[in-house]
């Protein structure tokens, strides 16, 4: 009974106050902001790439030989002055070019890399990887929820709100299924009762009387959570957004994802761990090199990244942003200027306790004999451990066993320590 | 009680009338809990319509009342006695319902067909619709691959200035706008999408139609600056669009037949633009009068899939509206979530038709050991859990690979020689055993995940079930068995020997599982939780699995059970589920009376409630407890259907506000409440809903009354819209 038990809270609060002389929302952004002083504010975002993005185009292990004999078209030049060649990050690995965006946060500690990461699951089909995913239980089909559903499940709520856990897009995703109640949006504006009518207020007034009377405990409870949540929104005012200066989201679904995760968090409305994605790296044919489609889409990912981090200003210190996607792609180009399904894949890591500039995680090499079934980068960290110790390490979740069950390396020794 | 509860299956209903009037009798004596206490009559009826129907229409309690209970459950119970006539009418103009999996896939063909026909693989078909429809597809194929290439091209030499090239367009329209489905690809990669992009190809047309919400009466505000303006997508040059446009003034002056002709006869470009300019909701303008035949070629045009798609989900929802066979609606709705299969998995989108009307349809009142023999042969389901690829270790697929195992080979003497098959180094072969589906047997179709089984009888089945495959799943072939593939040797499950036996060793143990005690309870709890509440008695699933285990798995003798119980006519049973999506949006079709002439903006409404239908992607299927659907985001979307179904905004509906009134005419206001009240709720209305509702009936703005027209009637929509919207109308 925790919707009850958080009306009641937040009752109590209203009613010492006064409930009908200030509006429920000033009361709670003062409410608010105490329990955000006190609470840990601590907030997780992350990123889906759906469709298996190249992470060997991505982050480039430039000083390989072997990188540069098994893509004869589509590799990316050894970093060299005059651009159109990887940007250097350590001597060894680089970014894409199209992700310049990128490297001041890479330059100022912020943005970390696990290279060689992925789920230990065989499987090469898209539908099956990313089910894998974001249930968290890669080979277990019947995981109703997903593991970041669990993970909010798995801590003490820090401030009551409707917005513990949002994402982005019109249905809620697999990673967010679960039992602590989780808001999917694609427009936080169409977020209210009857559109922008004149009746509209009448009808969303009637709603929320008939809800908050109701003797319905699981109706009354969600209902008053919702008209809540609908006026936190309101006097958040997304309307009038302006993003911080400096903090250019590239047009397009993602940019427009990323800017409104950036509005929820800002409006301290109880974010606690936030997810997007963005398609379209399902790159068979003519994926390109500098140029060509792994450019525009790196460019367009890096960049609303990026935006995201310079949006959240001072926030960011206690954020923590995380990517991946279901696999990586074959070491070797195929036929048609493209990679096909392959294993092992690159994720970031960006936030303000990330120790960020440097590449984590083993690299086990490109030789022929180094690749997983003789063709694939091979997996030498669990996707698991990079978002076990996120989840442990920043949300401050100790349950890691009940966030991937099964997982024998729950465990923070197996962490990458790559959390400040 | 043995005793007792045999003579309430004997006496029924008699028996359970002097139940309710000894709990009242006795209720006045001294006070005892609600599992304890029974429904009145009305209450029984309202309860039993709540339970094994989509919802409530107005009238039907008194129907019901006149027929008896009883009667009406047994009718309900032999569907195939019910007339469903004026629902075969609805739904007759969707062919795609009648069609093999064969023939959906030849008449809307995804692109390996086109691409075989392309590679003169296939031949061209020649009935002139059909191939106009193909030519225009495989150009757009084509013109797709043109312009990834361009795509490519543009950006490793970006042109100086801003043309109005087609990369251009793209990058200038927000890319959920982009999803032109036609344009896009439809076999390789669904999952290169984001789960929102997969919908949005999948429904399209319903979001161009709820885009136009409101475009009639009201006037649709404009989206704020900086929205996602919805820009129709033009791909192609613009000129060639506005060509497109000029002649389709003088098409749609023609008669339908004349302008189908002349659409048929056009150049596979031409034809295509004009899809392109007629995409989305415009295409009723370009099909208007058409025979449905000519209609669905022509919106296959712009999307094949969308066709065959658009017609299963809406016909879904009609069903569930219209249907005088509502607990077959029901059943067939418990079973496919049971034997749930994702229809966003390649070529399931082409299987579900046939799978929901010929596997799961025709058993779901029959035995249960019908329904699951019947999926586990159907290629939807082998092919979702991956059982058609599953090759035993030893068999001989996976040891020759594909190479026959002999081959004949004339010597050069005329002598014939049998070649030794060669272990196979082919790194394409078939990789190994798939215990997916056997595992999701055992946990989710019959045993239950405690019901006693452990990882080595999975891979057990998993060996029993080798073999047990498809015949072309792209191209709509049914169920093969391939001994080739299937393990051989004997196999140990629940420590029973199943001896070597190939395609027989499934059915084996299929009859194994569907009688196993585990299985009975384990639907048996299943069955209650949709039927009764959400944490349902045992003493009634002990009483429902005895039944199952006596009556061989009948399905109707197991709800007979159920329904002759005490547990599910108890007081705490009533409006004690939740309703699913689904539920509350047919069942606020069934309360209003709305006549629905495009379900596709409803079932996009189950769809934003987080109930996309046939979208369940895990084989759990959809839950049907109280927490997963009552969250913030879904109840305001409940909210907001309520309304514009009330006020009649909702898009491919019609409401006539004299239907909400039952076609009377009341006298004040209490009166037309008191009418919305019964019809919509059978009364069951909180005097808390009551009282805010009340307040409302008189302010001119909700019931769109006019001070200068006192003569006019007012307009209930929106309070039928606030009282669909309720607390009390999310139960049943």
């Amino acid at each position: 009974m925790a919707i009850t038990r958080r009306v009641f809270l937040k009752s109590g609060a209203l009613a010492v106050i006064g409930t009908n002389v200030i509006p429920s929302f000033l009361t709670r952004a003062v409410y608010g902001a105490e329990t955000q002083a006190g609470g840990s504010g601590k907030r997780l975002v992350v990123l889906f790439q759906r469709g298996a993005a190249d992470g060997l185009n991505i982050v480039v292990p430039h000083a390989e030989q072997a990188y540069y004999a098994m893509r004869p078209s589509i590799a990316i030049p050894r970093p060299r002055n005059g651009g159109d060649s990887v940007i250097d990050l350590d001597g060894f690995f680089g970014l894409h070019p199209s992700m310049t965006a990128f490297k001041p946060l890479w330059d100022q500690g912020h943005l970390a890399i696990v290279h060689a990461a992925g789920s230990p699951d065989t499987t090469r089909s898209h539908f099956d990887a990313q089910d894998y995913m974001e249930s968290g239980t890669p080979g277990v089909k019947s995981t109703e929820d997903g593991w970041l559903n669990r993970a909010v499940a798995s801590m003490k709520e820090a401030q009551p709100s409707p917005f513990r856990a949002v994402a982005m897009g019109g249905a809620l995703p697999r990673t967010l299924a679960g039992s602590v109640p989780a808001v999917a949006m694609s427009d936080i504006r169409g977020f209210a009762v009857g559109g922008r009518g004149p009746g509209a207020a009448t009808a969303s007034n009637s709603f929320e009387a008939m809800y908050e009377q109701s003797v319905d405990t699981v109706l009354h409870g969600t209902g008053n959570e919702t008209f809540e949540a609908v006026k936190m929104l309101k006097s958040a005012d997304p309307e009038k957004y302006t993003p911080a200066a400096g903090a250019n989201y590239p047009r397009g679904r993602f940019g427009d994802s990323l800017r409104q995760v950036a509005q929820l968090i800002k409006a301290n409305l109880g974010v606690e761990v936030a997810f997007a994605d963005i398609g379209g790296w399902d790159h068979h044919v003519n994926e390109g090199s500098v140029q060509g489609q792994i450019a525009n889409l790196t460019r367009e990912f890096s960049q609303a990244i990026a935006a995201l981090w310079t949006d959240l200003g001072d926030l960011g210190e206690n954020t923590v942003i995380v990517t991946m996607s279901e696999f990586g792609r074959t070491a070797r180009e195929n036929g048609n200027r493209g990679t096909d399904h392959g294993h092992a894949n690159v994720m970031f890591v960006l936030g303000g306790p990330v120790k960020g500039g440097k590449v984590y995680g083993r690299w086990p090499g490109l030789e022929q004999d180094r690749l997983y079934e003789g063709r694939d980068l091979a997996i030498t960290t669990d996707f698991r451990q990079v978002l076990g110790e996120a989840v442990y390490g920043h949300l401050g979740s100790k349950n890691l066993e009940s966030v991937f069950p099964g997982f024998d390396k729950a465990d923070p020794r197996y962490f990458l320590k790559y959390l400040g | 009680m043995p005793a007792s509860r045999r003579a309430l299956v004997a006496v029924g209903p008699l028996l359970l009338i002097s139940a309710v009037l000894f709990a009242a009798g006795d209720k006045k004596a001294r006070p005892i809990n609600a599992a304890q206490r029974s429904m009145d009559d009305d209450k029984r009826i309202v309860h039993a319509l709540n339970r094994f129907t989509f919802g409530i229409r107005p009238g039907d309690v008194e129907r019901v009342r006149s027929m008896g209970l009883d009667k009406w459950l047994d009718q309900q119970l032999h569907p195939e006695k019910i007339d469903d006539s004026i629902l075969e009418a609805r739904l007759a103009p969707f062919r795609t319902l009648k069609m093999s999996t064969r023939e959906m896939v030849e008449d809307f063909p995804p692109n390996q067909v086109l691409k075989a026909v392309e590679n003169g693989k296939m031949g061209m078909p020649s009935d002139p619709g059909k191939r106009a429809l193909y030519q225009s597809r495989i150009l757009a194929m084509e013109e797709n691959q043109q312009q990834k290439k361009d795509e490519a091209a543009a950006a490793n030499n970006p042109p100086p200035s801003n043309q109005n090239s087609a990369a251009d367009q793209d990058k200038s329209t927000p890319p959920d706008m982009k999803a032109d489905p036609g344009m896009k690809p439809d076999n390789p990669d669904e999952a290169n999408l984001t789960p929102e992009e997969r919908q949005q190809r999948l429904k399209q047309r319903e979001d161009d139609m709820y885009a136009d919400l409101g475009s009639g009466a009201s006037k649709q505000p404009s989206p704020p600056a900086g929205a996602p303006s919805p820009v129709p997508p033009m791909s192609r040059p613009r000129e060639a669009a506005m060509y497109a446009d000029l002649q389709s003034d003088t098409l749609l002056e023609m008669p339908p037949e004349q302008r189908y002709k002349s659409i048929i006869k056009m150049t596979p470009q031409e034809r295509l633009d004009l899809a392109r300019a007629y995409r989305g909701p415009r295409v009723t303008e370009l099909v208007d009068g058409m025979k449905p035949e000519q209609q669905e070629t022509i919106e296959a045009i712009m999307n094949p899939q969308l066709v065959v798609g658009g017609e299963l989900t809406e016909a879904k929802l009609l069903r569930a509206v219209y249907s005088e066979r509502q607990l077959e609606e029901v059943m067939t709705d418990f079973w496919y979530n049971h034997f749930n299969v994702f229809i966003g998995k390649g070529p399931d989108r082409y299987m579900i038709t046939a799978y929901e009307r010929d596997v799961i349809r025709p058993h779901v009142l029959g035995k249960f050991k019908d329904l699951l023999v019947a999926t586990a042969k159907s290629p939807a389901m082998l092919f979702y859990l991956d059982n058609w690829e599953s090759v035993g270790p030893h068999s001989e697929l996976a040891v020759y690979g594909n190479q026959r195992p002999r081959i004949v080979r004339r010597g050069p003497f005329g002598g014939i020689y049998q070649m030794p098959p060669r272990p196979q180094a082919n790194k394409n072969r078939p990789s190994g055993l798939n215990e997916n589906y056997a595992r999701e047997i055992m946990e989710l179709h019959t045993l239950g995940v405690d019901g006693g089984y452990t990882q080595k009888d999975v891979t057990e089945l998993a060996k029993v079930l080798t073999g047990w495959s498809i015949d072309k799943p792209q191209q709509g072939g049914g169920f093969k068995y391939n001994d080739r593939a299937h393990e051989p040797g004997p196999k140990f499950i629940f420590g029973q020997r199943i001896s070597e036996g190939g395609e027989k060793e499934g059915m084996e143990m299929l009859d194994i599982l569907a009688h196993h005690p585990s299985t009975a309870k384990f639907i048996s709890r299943k069955l209650a939780m949709r039927f009764v509440s959400d944490d349902p008695p045992q003493s009634l699933i002990d009483r429902m699995a005895d039944t199952f285990q006596k009556k061989d798995g009948d399905i109707r003798e197991v709800l007979r059970t159920m329904f002759t119980s005490p547990e599910f006519w108890a007081a705490d049973a009533y409006r004690a589920k939740v309703k699913t999506p689904l539920e509350f949006v047919a069942s606020a079709a069934r309360a209003s009376g709305v006549e629905i002439h495009n379900a596709l903006p409803l079932v996009q409404f189950v769809n934003r409630m987080g109930m996309p239908l046939y979208g369940m992607q895990p084989p759990t299927g959809y839950s049907m407890k109280a927490e997963t659907w009552v969250n913030s985001a879904a109840l305001l979307s409940r909210m907001n259907f309520a309304l514009q179904l009330g006020t009649g905004r909702l898009a491919g509906t019609n409401l006539d506000p004299q239907t909400l009134l039952q076609g009377k005419s009341p006298e004040d206001a209490a009166g037309a409440l008191a009418l919305l009240e019964s019809g919509i709720l059978a009364g069951d209305v909180s005097a808390q809903t009551h009282a805010v509702i009340e307040k409302q009936m008189n302010d001119p703005q909700v019931t769109q009354r006019r001070l200068d027209d006192t003569g006019r009637a007012p307009n209930y929509g929106a309070i039928a819209g606030l009282i669909m919207g309720s607390p009390e109308f999310q139960r049943r």
